[in-house]
């Protein structure tokens, strides 16, 4: 079956406070209409639980428990996934989904080691990074980008996230996904 | 120790072995020892060891979901769907840039934010989870003719989230199309479905041409014909957004009563039309079952600070409380009101350059004007008790009109100045606008300057005519003159391709005489606007324009909200001051 649409975007961040690791997610139409939002409760790891998961506590918290937690509860669907933070990378290996990490201009493009492959964003102000060893998503990330309005600037999405999750806070609705 | 060093020891006396040893009981063994075994968890159980806590982890979440046109928001795919991207083309130069190159640099983000009295969460969500408003119309999903102004994506921002909202920009700042953007990003969103405009009859036309303009992918509808076509119209038609007159809209007022005509959003322009809270117009509009209330208005008080009030009284009912004073009305109103000046919004608008010009009167008509001041007069006080302000009137009218022209040769200070002054206009390829309170001098003036050829455009033309007037005034070069009555040229017309205004005589209110101006001086003026304002020397038109210079002075400072005065139109008082006569003692 084959269906012409607009790629839809899913915005996901994961930021680090005093209460744990808490994630929200934004999924928006092609010009950064928001369609969906959502939100996580703030995980904060243990003692034990940071031994017991070394070096992969990180990757876990940000690709598995977070970030593919938000992912599969929400209703609406996502075409290409662009986040801030690197850990969330790992997605790809979790779900049929295309992720793109956005660096700011100048940052050094690797992330634990794994090579990244750079991908073109004339509007976006930094640069969108993919894990280079997923080769086939080069082209199909190409091409979703293409369908991506000029105007919108894929970084500015995530000011919306964190001024959401703030208001969240501030109302008491991140108490109620706790 | 070896044998053959005995002899060197030391005597040593011998230790008595034989002391008693005494035994005594200790009490911790008098108890018989008895042995018992009981299973013991040794990995869970204290205190045998400490607890390691939670070794998994969870995570909960929350969502909400915002509404959406349902062509927008696709279905999660299933794994064997083949997604065909659409190729959008893009401009040359935006490909050829380099990933890494430097970023120019933005200005601040425009962004529409929830008000205050807003208190579901998912509502403050969905307005704090907008795009930005400059990015909207810099793509291609909302196409716009040219890009809004920065103070007009603010006007937009301020309009889209309220429920209640009067934009009172001064005239010429483009309200029309503030509103009209604000409405195809709020049904392209499908926040709303359902919208009534309601404007004076003069400016459907005008509206028309707007929505055309900036949401040419907006199906809109004007109420007309036959009272089955305007039924259908109120009642069937499913078309989301509807323009109506207020003259329509008092005499369709019965379909209002029906359950299926209701709206979610309801704007009304030029609000100053509901000034008075009992009148028909103002209680027809105030019955429209709606969710959301617009006014716009350049105008908010003509007169009194219960212009507002009952403004309000549509705006958002119940907001102001009976007999509310008015210095309490900013602390009540201020968060629904955006109002912006030209000279806070556009640090980049041509000047508007005014020139008072006081001429004396022509020879017949400074005689003619002595004679019938002085026979007005002493009829005045000859009425006594009886006068009435009805009659005052009369003599300042006459007298006005004298000062246009003398009414036996026709004479007149004000159109030789005006002809003159037209002859440069003309040469320099502009276009002129002239204002009149009266049709008859507009004949009298289209006949003196047929060599610009003027075109008219008052209450004895047709409304049909009105449109074509003004294409063709603004279209054709060699019309370089259009004659406009207050009543009809004054409010919602676009004509910035003009750069001269010329008040011919002078109207009652400021308010009125600033909306004519600014027909020309308004969005899209490139070049300064120059308002010549005639009035005669020593004349019933110099003290009205003493008056009013007073008045508009009031205005400005009520609009500042420095507290209100009671009154701000000509009064009773004003009105026999002209004459120096005391009014008559009140009945």
């Amino acid at each position: 079956m084959s269906q012409t649409i607009s790629p839809q975007l899913g915005f996901l961040t994961i930021f680090q406070e005093s209460q744990g690791y808490q994630g929200g997610y934004l999924v928006t139409n092609s010009w950064g209409r928001p369609l969906e939002f959502r939100l996580s409760s703030a995980v904060q790891p243990n003692r034990v639980q940071q031994i017991l998961y070394g070096t992969t506590l990180l990757e876990y918290l940000h690709a598995d428990l977070i970030g593919k937690t938000l992912i599969e509860k929400t209703s609406t669907a996502t075409h290409l996934l662009v986040t801030d933070c690197p850990a969330v990378l790992a997605i790809r290996d979790r779900l049929d989904l295309p992720v793109l990490l956005l660096l700011p201009r100048g940052d050094e493009p690797e992330w634990d080691g794994k090579p990244l492959t750079a991908h073109a964003s004339p509007t976006t102000n930094g640069t969108l990074y993919q894990e280079s060893r997923h080769e086939a998503d080069v082209a199909r990330i190409a091409d979703l980008l293409a369908g991506v309005d000029a105007s919108l600037d894929l970084a500015e999405p995530f000011g919306r996230i964190r001024e959401a999750v703030g208001e969240a806070r501030k109302m008491g609705g991140a108490n109620r996904a706790a | 120790m070896q044998p053959e060093d005995t002899d060197a020891l030391p005597i040593v006396e011998a230790l008595d072995l034989l002391c008693l040893i005494e035994a005594k009981p200790h009490p911790r063994f008098e108890k018989p020892l008895t042995a018992t075994a009981r299973d013991m968890r040794l990995l869970s159980d204290a205190p045998w060891i400490r607890s390691l806590g939670k070794l998994d982890f969870t995570v909960q979440t929350e969502g909400w979901k915002f509404p959406t046109p349902m062509s927008e928001s696709a279905p999660k795919p299933t794994p064997d769907d083949e997604v065909e991207m659409v190729e959008k083309p893009r401009p040359a130069s935006q490909m050829q840039d380099l990933p890494d190159s430097p970023a120019t640099e933005r200005k601040p983000k425009v962004r529409p934010r929830p008000t205050p009295d807003m208190v579901l969460f998912k509502d403050r969500l969905l307005y704090l989870l907008q795009p930005p408003l400059d990015h909207l119309f810099t793509g291609k999903q909302v196409s716009v003719p040219f890009q809004p102004f920065d103070y007009q994506l603010e006007g937009i921002a301020f309009l889209m989230p309220r429920h209640a909202a009067l934009l009172a920009d001064e005239m010429g700042l483009g309200k029309t199309a503030q509103t009209i953007l604000s409405i195809r990003l709020l049904l392209h969103a499908g926040l709303i479905k359902q919208v009534l405009i309601v404007c004076p009859k003069p400016l459907v036309f005008n509206w028309t041409r707007e929505l055309q303009l900036w949401s040419p992918d907006l199906p809109f509808e004007v109420f007309g014909g036959d009272l089955e076509s305007r039924r259908t119209t109120w009642t069937v038609s499913k078309c989301p957004l509807k323009l109506i007159n207020y003259e329509c809209l008092t005499r369709d007022v019965d379909f209002l009563k029906d359950d299926r005509v209701a709206f979610d959003l309801v704007v009304i322009d030029e609000a100053q039309r509901i000034k008075n809270r009992d009148s028909k117009t103002s209680v027809v509009v105030r019955s429209i079952k709606r969710d959301r209330s617009w006014a716009l208005t350049g105008t908010p008080i003509e007169n009194r600070h219960e212009d507002l009030v009952n403004i309000f009284a549509f705006v958002d009912p119940g907001r102001i409380p009976a007999d509310t004073p008015p210095k309490m009305l900013s602390a009540l109103t201020s968060d629904c009101i955006l109002r912006r000046t030209k000279d806070t919004a556009q640090s980049e608008m041509p000047p508007l350059l005014y020139r008072d010009l006081t001429l004396p009167l022509a020879p017949a008509q400074q005689e003619a004007y002595a004679l019938a001041e002085k026979e007005g007069i002493v009829h005045l006080n000859a009425l006594g008790e009886t006068i009435t302000v009805q009659h005052v009137f009369q003599l300042v009218m006459r007298l006005k009109q004298i000062c246009n022209f003398d009414p036996l040769t026709g004479q007149s200070a004000k159109l030789e100045q005006l002809v003159s002054d037209m002859q440069e206009v003309a040469e320099s390829g502009r276009k002129a606008i002239i204002f009149s309170q009266w049709v008859e001098p507009l004949k009298v003036i289209a006949a003196a300057l047929h060599e610009h050829n003027p075109m008219e455009f008052h209450g004895k033309i047709p409304s049909a005519d009105r449109p074509g007037i003004l294409d063709e005034f603004k279209s054709n070069p060699d019309r370089h003159v259009i004659l406009m009555s207050y009543g009809t040229g004054s409010v919602g017309l676009n004509l910035q391709f003009t750069n001269y205004v010329f008040l011919f005589d002078r109207w009652w209110n400021p308010a009125v005489e600033d909306q004519a101006i600014n027909r020309a001086h308004r969005v899209g003026q490139k070049q300064p606007v120059t308002v010549t304002k005639f009035t005669t020397e020593g004349t019933i038109e110099k003290r009205i324009a003493d008056v009013l210079d007073a008045k508009r002075k009031i205005f400005h400072d009520l609009l500042a909200m420095n507290g209100p005065p009671a009154q701000m139109g000509l009064s009773e008082d004003d009105v026999f001051g002209l004459f120096d006569i005391k009014p008559p003692k009140r009945r």
